[in-house]
């Protein structure tokens, strides 16, 4: 990586090819044809769970106004961090949220885990206005749009010269929240599915009953949400390349191409979550 | 009634336990070179740049504190189930995962620095010796308090998660908030202390770290007695705010209504974003447009 944060960035937005569409339909309608072949109707439902999950995930990561290096030395806008790292920070802050909540039903836990991956998106951004603001002496600056789209603020003024700008506009700041909550809420979806299966499975597995084995079904769907949470949040990295500002990045227009990679990551690696104790079984 | 006072106490506790965490990973990870701007430090000698900083980001941040965490709530789990006494288990768990984020500074920083060896850049040896064991130090402060907060949010609070699971979780929400506060603070201003203030650094200084201290040359020691001043603490802030906020809406608000933490988390969010914003038109006002003065050109 160059110490500007990879290569150049053009924004260009390149459309899935038609080969491209058609693989990722049929993986999918095979991992779903695999999921009714094992675990049944229950099997499907989880799976489809799981890719909206997933696709929730991914759509979230776009949202995150990730600088990377550069906006470590104040030469771009964003946090100064990893696109999949700081999605993960909120994502999984969230699913803490939301297996907290689990037992109080559906509605409840994936509005807790939205809430605890926005929550902690929102502090964080906070903090580093406080940050640019009162350590640096920066003011927020875009270097990709010259106005706010919210506040209506004018950007190219405040720029230092010599930078694509820094720290981080109104615009910037909603973005991260709203990527930090469909993060919160895709992962905890993506844990809920995966508990529903496996506290259904492992009594009839290991002859016991369902409070008998909750830690290890908790934890099983714990460690594959997690997992899953990556790998999608790192889908999404890859198609962002480098960084972002937020929504109002040309580059958050290639958010299709993750939605779908997501999709196909999502039914392929969930398959294997949710036909674990079944594969497990045949061996 | 009860239960909620135990319950304040306990995540007054755990949010106090996640500040220290905060600013111990920042300063660790300063004195380490690890978050983003280390790019500079690895830029700086192939652009003609020599330096002593200590050079380990071979990993980012939030994976590096999710191993190290989880491997100490691991170890401090397996200690529990052996009937080893809970602060005595994290105790040693934290101490453990530190000799594994001690092996990995060293391989890290003699793999990095060696890799610069064309570009004519020494390994030192005494910044190996002086300066890995001062990063373990604070490492082993970051990895004990957050592994104590899990351990409180399991057996006073009630999570569901198993130990070491938590331990990955809060692992790396710790490096995503102490990188995401700390780094342009260590970048910006203390490798760059000599670009104009209250400006970004211009891409064409890219690499002209300061190499020099007030006697001799400038170390990572030195920079973690800068970071430590606000960047460290700021981020102990930051995932401090964020630990507790998460658990005073649940442990306060769950009693009176199921919906209540989600209420009170959407206007916890709302009260952040009038902050934001107010101190975003304040910097406006006050700093005003940037204006170029003739002598802030590079180097």
């Amino acid at each position: 990586m160059s110490a500007l944060g990879g290569p150049k960035q053009t924004g260009g937005v390149q459309s899935p090819t038609a080969m491209g569409i058609v693989l990722s339909i049929v993986l999918i309608i095979v991992a779903l044809g695999l999921a009714y072949f094992l675990v049944q109707m229950a099997g499907v439902i989880a799976l489809v769970g799981i890719i909206i999950g997933g696709v929730l995930v991914a759509f979230g990561v776009h949202f995150v106004p990730v600088g990377g290096a550069p906006a470590a030395m104040g030469q771009s806008p964003g946090i100064a961090t990893g696109v999949a790292m700081l999605a993960a920070g909120a994502g999984l802050a969230g699913l803490f949220g939301g297996a907290w909540a689990a037992p109080f039903g559906l509605a409840v836990a994936l509005a807790g885990g939205a809430v605890g991956g926005g929550l902690l998106m929102a502090i964080t951004c906070t903090m580093v206005n406080v940050i640019y603001i009162f350590g640096m002496g920066i003011p927020a600056a875009s270097g990709k749009v010259d106005k706010d789209p919210i506040t209506g603020d004018t950007f190219p003024e405040y720029k230092s010269q010599g930078t694509e700008g820094h720290g981080l506009p109104f615009i910037s700041w909603v973005g991260g929240v709203v990527g930090g909550a469909l993060g919160g809420l895709g992962g905890t979806l993506i844990y809920l599915e995966l508990l529903d299966i496996y506290q259904a499975q492992l009594p009839v597995l290991l002859n016991a009953t369902v409070e008998q084995i909750a830690p290890v079904a908790i934890s099983l769907a714990g460690i594959f949400a997690v997992g899953m949470f990556l790998i999608n949040a790192v889908l999404a990295a890859y198609n962002i390349t480098g960084t972002i500002e937020g929504p109002h990045d040309p580059k958050f227009k290639r958010f299709p191409r993750a939605i779908i990679a997501a999709a196909v990551a999502s039914a392929v690696a969930g398959f294997f979550a949710i036909a674990l104790l079944e594969l497990v079984g045949v061996f | 009634m009860e239960e909620i006072v135990f319950g304040i106490g306990i995540t007054a506790l755990a949010g106090a336990l996640a500040t220290v965490a905060g600013a111990a990973e920042d300063t660790e990870s300063d004195i380490g070179s690890q978050g983003d701007p280390n790019s500079q430090v690895q830029l700086a000698p192939q652009m003609g740049y020599i330096h002593r900083i200590f050079n380990k980001a071979v990993a980012g941040e939030p994976p590096a504190y999710g191993l190290w965490v989880a491997l100490g709530a691991g170890l401090a789990w397996a200690f529990m189930a052996m009937q080893i006494n809970p602060i005595l288990a994290i105790v040693l768990g934290s101490a453990l995962a530190v000799f594994v984020q001690g092996v990995y500074a060293t391989t890290a920083y003699l793999g990095r620095t060696a890799s610069l060896a064309k570009f004519g850049q020494p390994v030192y040896i005494d910044i190996l010796k002086s300066m890995t064991t001062v990063t373990m130090a604070h490492a082993f402060v970051a990895i004990f308090t957050t592994v104590a907060m899990c351990h409180l949010m399991i057996s006073a609070l009630g999570h569901p998660f198993p130990l070491p699971l938590l331990g990955l979780v809060w692992g790396i929400a710790l490096g995503a908030a102490g990188s995401a506060t700390g780094n342009p603070f260590y970048g910006k201003e203390r490798q760059y202390q000599e670009q104009a203030f209250g400006a970004g650094v211009p891409i064409s200084a890219s690499g002209n770290i300061v190499r020099y201290a007030e006697a001799g040359q400038r170390n990572s020691l030195d920079n973690g007695f800068f970071s430590a001043k606000l960047g460290g603490p700021a981020s102990g802030i930051c995932f401090g705010l964020i630990v507790f906020f998460e658990l005073w809406r649940t442990v306060v608000f769950e009693e009176l209504n199921i919906w209540g933490p989600i209420i009170v988390g959407v206007v916890v969010i709302l009260l952040f974003a009038i902050i934001d914003r107010y101190i975003e038109v304040w910097a406006r006002k006050n700093f005003g447009p940037y204006s170029a003065a003739p002598e802030e050109a590079s180097s």
